[in-house]
This record gives structure tokens, sequence and C-alpha cells, in this order.
């Protein structure tokens, strides 16, 4: 396939996911509908869920779906079907090798020195012992892959997450990640190599690998959710919550989940009032 | 520099409380009680796995039967009722003692149908117990790894445990850091306040639900 092709493709989708975006703000209310100002627990639900422009968003996710049955999906499909798995976690590991320098970065930036030295460590095992970077021969030695983005960066400088929003083609996001996005993508000294030495297709090319990836690994797990949640675009606002919290945790804190009393797991009779005025903070 | 000059005692002093600091951690044994509660926890997951991989994941066993071997699998290891309650939250209070009861039956049907045909997947890969951790006298989270396929990262999986007297049970499974049960309180919240506020919006939703389900599985 033509290189260029592919790249314009590329570049033109979220072009029409911006038209979209356009369309549906124009022609939705494009609000929530806000709670009931008498029910404390209805405002404190509403505002825990913290999607304000949610009809928009919910229309940017029923595209974003119908782009992944069309593209996404049968491509994720093929690559699992076809590439073996140990190929596919080579490149996996590949993938990840190549994100040391914004990982590098942004734990310098979280003042993580530990970590930054960690991340160094690995680029080099992986890149030589690892063959550049197929092998994970770093966390086979225990040095395992932890992920750090300049949206965690924010994160851990007390930025709030804002509301949730639903990104054309890039899926769930919020303000903080979405600038974040942004960042890594300027940082990135890939980026710039590609950009200074004329080869455009690099960064494009290393997002659709990322996406494919990502997809054909979660595959299953995507699937079961969407089948068995009732309303699967809530499901995927919560989870995406979750995720990010356990991320800028890296991994050693529960999420904000309370621990509902014992009582109320065990006794089947009358349900107390103090066991529903628990309120988990993760949607 | 002489022990008693004045940053020579205050480094002196330091060390001294330094030293008490350690005693006191490392002679702080906990309350028996917790580390028995930790264990049985602990055994309880890792026993519970064990069957888990034994009896559900063979798909030799024609469906209806598995599915009637997770029924009883979740009523015996987790806090059906209990975790359903939670996951309504408030509006709980508002609904009927018919509309709590079918709607607590509605929850236990559609995590079996949902969760039937993902364990029979499960390639049988073993549970590592990583740490035990008491939250209080009656709560503990069992951490986990699972191991999938060879040379990718180990799943995390937490398992938050309840104890009432001598009986244990399963609150919440955890993966990743993603709680199954406040995505279903997510879920199921965000289908409530579409449907006018009413748990009768969820049951009829909770009703479609499973019977697609239950169709498409066999």
């Amino acid at each position: 396939m033509n290189v260029n092709a592919l790249t314009n493709k590329f570049y033109s989708m979220p072009r029409a996911g911006l038209v979209v975006l356009l369309l549906s703000v124009m022609t939705l209310s494009g609000c929530a509908t806000a709670p009931d100002a008498s029910d404390p627990e209805a405002v404190a639900e509403h505002n825990e869920i913290n999607d304000p422009i949610e009809p928009t968003n919910r229309a940017i996710f029923s595209v974003n779906q119908g782009l992944d049955r069309a593209l996404l999906k049968p491509v994720a499909r093929t690559y699992k079907d076809m590439a073996p798995e140990k190929l596919r976690l080579g490149i996996h590991n590949v993938i990840n090798n190549l994100r040391t320098p914004v990982i590098f970065f942004n734990d310098v930036l979280q003042g993580d020195l530990d970590h930054a030295l960690i991340t160094l460590i690995r680029f080099l095992i992986n890149s030589t012992a690892g063959i550049f970077g197929i092998n994970d021969t770093a966390a086979d030695l225990g040095i395992e892959f932890r992920n750090e983005d300049f949206g965690q960066t924010l994160a851990a400088w007390n930025i709030p997450e804002g509301p949730y929003i639903m990104l054309p083609v890039f899926g769930p996001s919020n303000p903080r990640d979405a600038v974040g996005r942004v960042v890594d993508f300027l940082i990135d000294p890939l980026n710039m190599w590609a950009a200074n030495s004329g080869n455009d297709w690099v960064p494009p090319s290393e997002t659709a690998a990322d996406a494919v990836d990502f997809r054909a690994r979660h595959y299953d797990t995507i699937e079961d959710l969407e089948r068995s949640s009732l309303d699967f675009y809530a499901a995927v606002r919560s989870l995406y919550r979750q995720r990010r919290t356990d991320e800028i945790n890296n991994g050693t804190v529960e999420p904000g989940t309370s621990v509902p009393s014992i009582g109320q797991f065990f006794d089947d009779e009358e349900h107390t009032d103090d066991d529903t005025d628990e309120v988990s903070q993760a949607n | 520099m002489t022990l008693f000059s004045s940053t020579g005692r205050r480094r002196f002093l330091l060390g001294l409380s330094g030293i008490a600091v350690f005693l006191t951690l490392t002679f702080q044994i906990p309350p028996a009680q917790a580390s028995t509660f930790e264990d049985e926890a602990r055994d309880f997951v890792s026993k519970l796995a064990d069957k888990a991989i034994r009896d559900l994941t063979d798909k030799t066993v024609p469906r209806s039967k598995r599915i009637m071997r997770f029924r009883e699998f979740f009523n015996t290891h987790f806090a059906v009722s209990g975790i359903g309650k939670w996951i309504l939250g408030r509006h709980w209070r508002k609904a009927s003692e018919v509309e709590r009861e079918e709607y607590l039956s509605l929850f236990e049907d559609l995590m079996v149908v949902s969760y039937v045909d993902r364990f029979a997947a499960y390639a049988g890969e073993p549970l590592k117990i990583i740490k035990t951790l008491a939250v209080d006298d009656t709560n503990a989270t069992v951490f986990s790894e699972i191991h999938q396929n060879e040379g990718a990262p180990p799943v995390r999986v937490n398992w938050r445990v309840a104890r009432k007297d001598a009986m244990y049970k399963i609150v919440d499974v955890v993966v990743e850091g993603t709680s199954m049960s406040n995505t279903l309180r997510s879920d199921f919240g965000s289908i409530i306040r579409q449907r006018g506020n009413k748990v009768s919006g969820l049951i009829e939703a909770l009703r479609e639900k499973t019977a697609t389900l239950r169709a498409k599985g066999s």
C-alpha cells in the first residue's frame, strides 16, 4: 500500500471526527440534564459522574464505535488470528521500548528519579540483550515495565482531571489527559527526528501500531464488556477513570472504592441507611 | 569532633531516637487475631481459585451444566445480594419489596450468563497470591497475579474478602485497578438515570439483557 495514501487517510480521520463533533454540538443540546437540586444524593452523584456534555460525548462514542467496527476491530482480529503470539508480544515490547524517552521525561518531571533510572536501565538492557526491544529481558530480570505520561505528570502536580471528554478517534479522555497526549507527542524525540528527517510517516504509523496492539491485546475483554454491560458508554467511562487512577498511583493504591460494611453483605434483612451512604469515587 | 559538641550531641540524640523508632517498628507485633484473619482470607481465595479452575473451566461439560455449577459457585463464595444492594446504592431504599427481589435475582442471572463463558475460555493458568492485608476486623484484600501467557506481564487481581463469624465471601474483584462492583454501579446507575430514576427501568433493561445473553450463549 502507498505509504502516502495511508498517511493521508490517517490524518483525515481526526478531521472527519472534528466535523462530527461540531455537528453533534450543533444538533444536540449538548448538556446532561441537571439533577434535582433538593436531593443531595442526586447532586453528589451528578458531580461524581462529572460528564457535563454527556449527549455530545455519547454521539462521538457511537461514531468511534462505528470506526472501530469498520476499521480497527477487523484489523486487530486479523492481526490476532494471523500473527503468532510470540511475534505480537515482540511487537508490543518494541512499542514499549520506543516509548522510553517519553516515560523518562515524565519520570523526571514527576520528580521520580528512582524510576527515571529504572526506565533508563530497562532501555539499555532491552535495546541490547533484548535485541532492539523485541524481548523484555529487563522484565525477566524483575525490572518491570511501568508507563508514565504527561497526563499522569499533571496529576502528580495536583492538577484536577476536569470533566469527562470523549475524543473523536482517540476515545475516552479528560482535559488533563488530552493536554498530556499533545505534550507527550511534542516531547517525543522520535517524532522530532521524524519531522526533521522528512520521515512524516513515522508518528502516525506508531500511533496506528499502538492502537492495533492495544485493540488486539484487549480484544476479548472489550467484546465481553460490550456484550454484558447494560450501558457500554457508562461502563467505559467508569473503567477509564479507574484505570487512570490506578496508573497515576502506579498500581500501589487501591482505587477509590469504599469498602462497604460487612453487615450489608451478609444481612439479607432490611437495608439500613448508613450502608447506602457510602459513595464510590470512581465512575 | 567530640561526642558532646553541640552538633555531635544532636546527632547522638537523633541516633538514639532513630534506634527507638526502629525498635518500636520492629517489635510491634500485629495482634494475633489479625494475622489469623489474613491467613484465613488468603486460604479462602486460594481454595476458591483452585475450585474455579477445577470445576468451571472444563469446556467439555455442557453449557447448561456449567451454568448450574457457576451459579452455585457464585452464590457460595460471593456476597451476591450484598454486592447487588451496594450497586443500587440510594435507589435500593426507594425500591419496593417485589422490585428488590426481582432485581437481585436478575443481577445474579446477569453475572452467571456473562461470566460462565469467560471461565470456560480460561486456560487454567495458576493464581499466584502475593500478599494479604486486613483492612479492619472483617475486611481484607488478597493481592494476586495471574500469569496469562509466557513473556507477557501478569495481570494484577485483588480480591476483597469480607467475613462474618466463620463465613467468608468475596465482595469485589479488582483487576488492574478496575473494580467489578464499581463498574457495575456506574453501569446500572446510568440506566436508572436514563429511565426516569426508577429501579423498574433497570429491571426492564436487565430482563432484556439476560434474555439476549442466554439465547446467544447456547
